[in-house]
C-alpha cells in the first residue's frame, strides 16, 4: 500500500504556509508534490496602484526576516529608473543594515536548525545572540523587523559615532560566538551525525533545479549576486564567496556559519570607511519609461525584481521573485529517498520552516488507484480491528 | 568576460533568430525571439555561454500581446530574453526539457496570465485556490479585484 501523508499548510510557526504531499513506502519517501498559494497576497497587482514611494514599504513587507531585501532590491532599480544616484554615505548605510540584517537571519536559522535535530540548547544560544543584533538593528533604523530605512535616493537616518562604536563592539562578541558554533558544528558527533547525508542534492541537480543562495553554494555551486553582478558597495568591499562541497544539510549550515564571519568582516569594513557626506538626495515623483532588473543577494539566496514604468508615478510592472521560490524545485528532489523523519530537517534547511503532518492522510490504493482521505483516528481503528482478526499476533506471549 | 562579447557570442550561435539585443546599463543584456525559437535559445545559450541558471520569467500585459521576460544569469551577466505572444492565442513552448527549474515559474505564468505553456510535464493550477473561477487571470490589466460578498456561515443573512 502507497500512503500520501500530507504535510502543511497550516502551521502557526510558518512564515509560507505550503502543502506537501509526500508518497512514502514504509518509511521511505518516493514522491513530494507541492501546491502553494495559501499566502498569496496579490502584491504585485497591488504594486501597480501604488505610488513609487508607497511601494517601498509595500516590498518591505513580502517578507518578515529579510525585509530589508526586498526593499533594497526594488530601491536600488527604481533609482536606476529615476537616474539618481544614492550618496556614498547612504549606500554605506543601506548595506551595513543589509548585512546585519543577513546576520541575524542566519542566526535564527541556525537555530532553527539545531531545534529540528533536536539540539535545543543551540537553538537558545543562537537565539540569544541574536537579540544583540536585533538590538543594533533598532538602534539604527529604530525597528527590529521593519526597518524602513530605505527611500529612494538613500536612507533615511545616519549613524553617528557612538552608535558606530557600540556596533563594532557588539560585533567582537559575536565573531566569538559564531567561531564557538563553527566549532561545534565541526566537532559535535551527534549533532553533524544527525545532518550529514540528509537532503542531498548533487551539484549537477542545484544548477538544473536553479537552486539560489546557501542551497546552491552547500552543493559546490560558487553562485553569489554580490559577486557575480557587483551591485551597491560591494563592489569594493573585500569578501569571499563561502560554499561546501558536502551537498547535505550539514553543508547549508557550514555555509550559513561561514557566512556570518565572513558578514562580521563587511560590517567592520563599511564602518571604518564609513565616507563623510549626505545620507540620501531628493527623488523625482515620476520615473522616465523604461525597464530594469534589480538582483540582490538575500540572505536565502538571490533576489530579482523586474520593474517597468510608464512615466507615471505608479509602475506599470512590478515582478517579484524571492528565494524561497526557486528553492522548491531544489528540495522536492532533496526530499526524494529520504525519511520522514527527516522532511522538517531538509525543509528548514533551505530556510522557510514547516514541519507539520496535518491530522488526515490520504490512502492510495497501489492496485486500483484510488485514493481516499483518512483521519489518524479511523487509521488507528482500522489497525485495531486488523490486530484483533490476526490470531498469531492475538496468541502471542511476551518473550521476558 | 565584457558584455559585448556576450553579444558577439549570442549572435552568433543564434543568427537570425535574434530578432533585437541591447545592452541598456553593465551587465544586462535585453534580447528579443520568437515564442517558438525559445526552447532552441534555452539551449543554446545553456549549452555555449553557461546560462543554465532561469532567476524567473515576468509577464508583463502589454495590450494586444503579453511579454514574456526570461531572466537567465552566468557568472558575468544577466540576459533577459523577451518573446511577445498574442492575447487572441496565447501559447508559449515549455522551456523545461532545457531547463528542469523553469517549471514553477511556467505554472505561475499559466495561473496569472491564462499563458497556455506547451509541453508542460504537469499543467495543474500552482497558486490560485481550487475553486478559482475559471478564465480569471489576476495579473491581466483588465482583471480588476472585486471582494466578495461576505457569507457568513450558518448566519442569517
Amino acid at each position: 500500500m502507497k500512503i500520501q501523508i500530507p504535510i502543511g499548510p497550516q502551521h502557526p510557526a510558518l512564515k509560507e504556509p505550503i502543502s506537501l504531499r509526500m508518497t512514502v513506502d514504509g518509511e521511505v519517501i518516493t514522491d513530494a508534490d507541492l501546491r502553494l498559494g495559501y499566502n498569496h497576497r496579490g502584491l504585485e497587482k497591488l504594486a501597480e496602484e501604488k505610488t513609487w514611494i508607497q511601494n517601498i514599504y509595500l516590498t518591505e513587507r513580502i517578507c518578515g526576516i529579510c525585509s530589508h531585501s526586498h526593499a533594497t532590491c526594488f530601491v536600488q532599480g527604481v533609482e536606476k529608473l529615476m537616474e539618481i544616484e544614492a550618496p556614498k554615505r547612504g549606500l554605506y548605510i543601506r548595506f551595513l543594515v543589509a548585512e546585519l540584517e543577513r546576520v541575524h537571519s542566519h542566526l535564527l536559522w541556525l537555530g532553527v536548525a539545531g531545534h529540528e535535530a533536536g539540539f535545543d540548547s543551540f537553538f537558545m544560544y543562537t537565539w540569544r545572540d541574536r537579540e544583540v543584533v536585533m538590538d543594533l538593528l533598532e538602534m539604527i533604523s529604530g525597528n527590529r523587523v521593519h526597518y524602513a530605512i530605505n527611500t529612494l535616493g538613500g536612507v533615511r537616518r545616519d549613524v553617528d559615532d557612538a552608535l558606530k562604536g557600540k556596533i563594532l563592539g557588539s560585533l567582537d562578541l559575536l565573531r566569538e560566538r559564531s567561531r564557538y558554533y563553527l566549532m561545534i558544528g565541526a566537532n559535535e558527533p551527534s549533532f553533524t551525525g544527525r545532518l550529514a547525508n540528509v537532503g542531498y542534492l548533487s551539484k549537477k541537480d542545484a544548477i538544473d533545479l536553479c537552486a539560489v543562495g546557501p542551497t546552491a553554494r552547500a552543493s559546490g555551486v560558487a553562485q553569489d549576486v554580490r559577486k557575480d553582478d557587483p551591485y551597491g558597495v560591494y563592489g569594493e568591499v573585500p569578501f569571499e564567496v563561502c560554499t561546501a562541497d558536502s551537498c547535505d544539510v550539514l553543508g547549508r549550515t557550514v555555509v550559513r556559519v561561514k557566512e556570518l564571519l565572513q558578514s562580521y568582516n563587511i560590517i567592520e569594513f563599511l564602518l571604518r570607511n564609513l565616507p563623510p557626506g549626505p545620507v540620501a538626495v531628493r527623488a523625482p515623483r515620476k520615473a522616465k519609461p523604461g525597464e530594469v532588473v534589480s538582483r540582490y543577494e538575500a540572505p536565502r539566496g538571490e533576489n530579482i525584481h523586474y520593474i517597468k514604468s510608464n512615466g507615471t508615478d505608479k509602475p506599470e510592472r512590478l515582478k517579484v521573485r524571492a528565494p524561497t521560490l526557486a528553492n522548491y524545485a531544489a528540495t522536492i528532489k532533496m526530499l526524494k529517498n529520504g525519511f520522514i523523519a527527516d522532511i522538517p530537517l531538509i525543509f528548514a534547511a533551505i530556510d522557510p520552516c514547516i514541519c507539520c503532518a496535518e491530522r488526515t492522510v490520504e490512502v492510495v490504493d497501489a492496485r486500483s488507484g484510488e485514493g481516499r482521505v483518512l483521519r489518524f483516528s479511523d487509521l488507528r481503528r482500522a489497525a485495531a480491528a486488523r490486530q484483533k482478526n490476526v490470531s498469531r499476533k492475538g496468541d502471542a506471549e511476551w518473550p521476558f | 568576460m565584457k558584455d559585448s562579447e556576450i553579444i558577439e557570442r549570442i549572435q552568433g550561435l543564434l543568427g537570425g533568430r535574434v530578432l533585437a539585443i541591447t545592452n541598456p546599463s553593465e551587465r544586462r543584456i535585453f534580447m528579443t525571439v520568437a515564442p517558438r525559437d525559445l526552447p532552441d535559445a534555452a539551449r543554446a545559450l545553456r549549452d555555449g555561454l553557461g546560462f543554465a541558471y532561469l532567476a524567473t520569467i515576468s509577464g508583463v500585459d502589454m495590450g494586444p500581446v503579453f511579454e514574456l521576460l526570461y531572466h537567465f544569469a552566468n557568472a558575468h551577466t544577466c540576459l533577459s530574453v523577451r518573446t511577445e505572444v498574442p492575447r487572441s492565442d496565447p501559447r508559449v513552448p515549455s522551456v523545461t526539457p532545457v531547463i528542469p527549474g523553469a517549471i514553477l515559474y511556467e505554472r505561475e505564468i499559466q495561473d496569472m496570465f491564462g499563458i497556455v505553456v506547451e509541453g508542460l510535464s504537469d499543467p495543474r493550477p500552482l497558486i490560485l485556490p481550487d475553486d478559482w473561477p475559471p478564465e480569471n487571470y489576476p495579473l491581466r490589466k483588465d482583471w480588476k479585484f472585486t471582494r466578495p460578498e461576505e457569507r457568513i456561515p450558518g448566519g442569517s443573512s
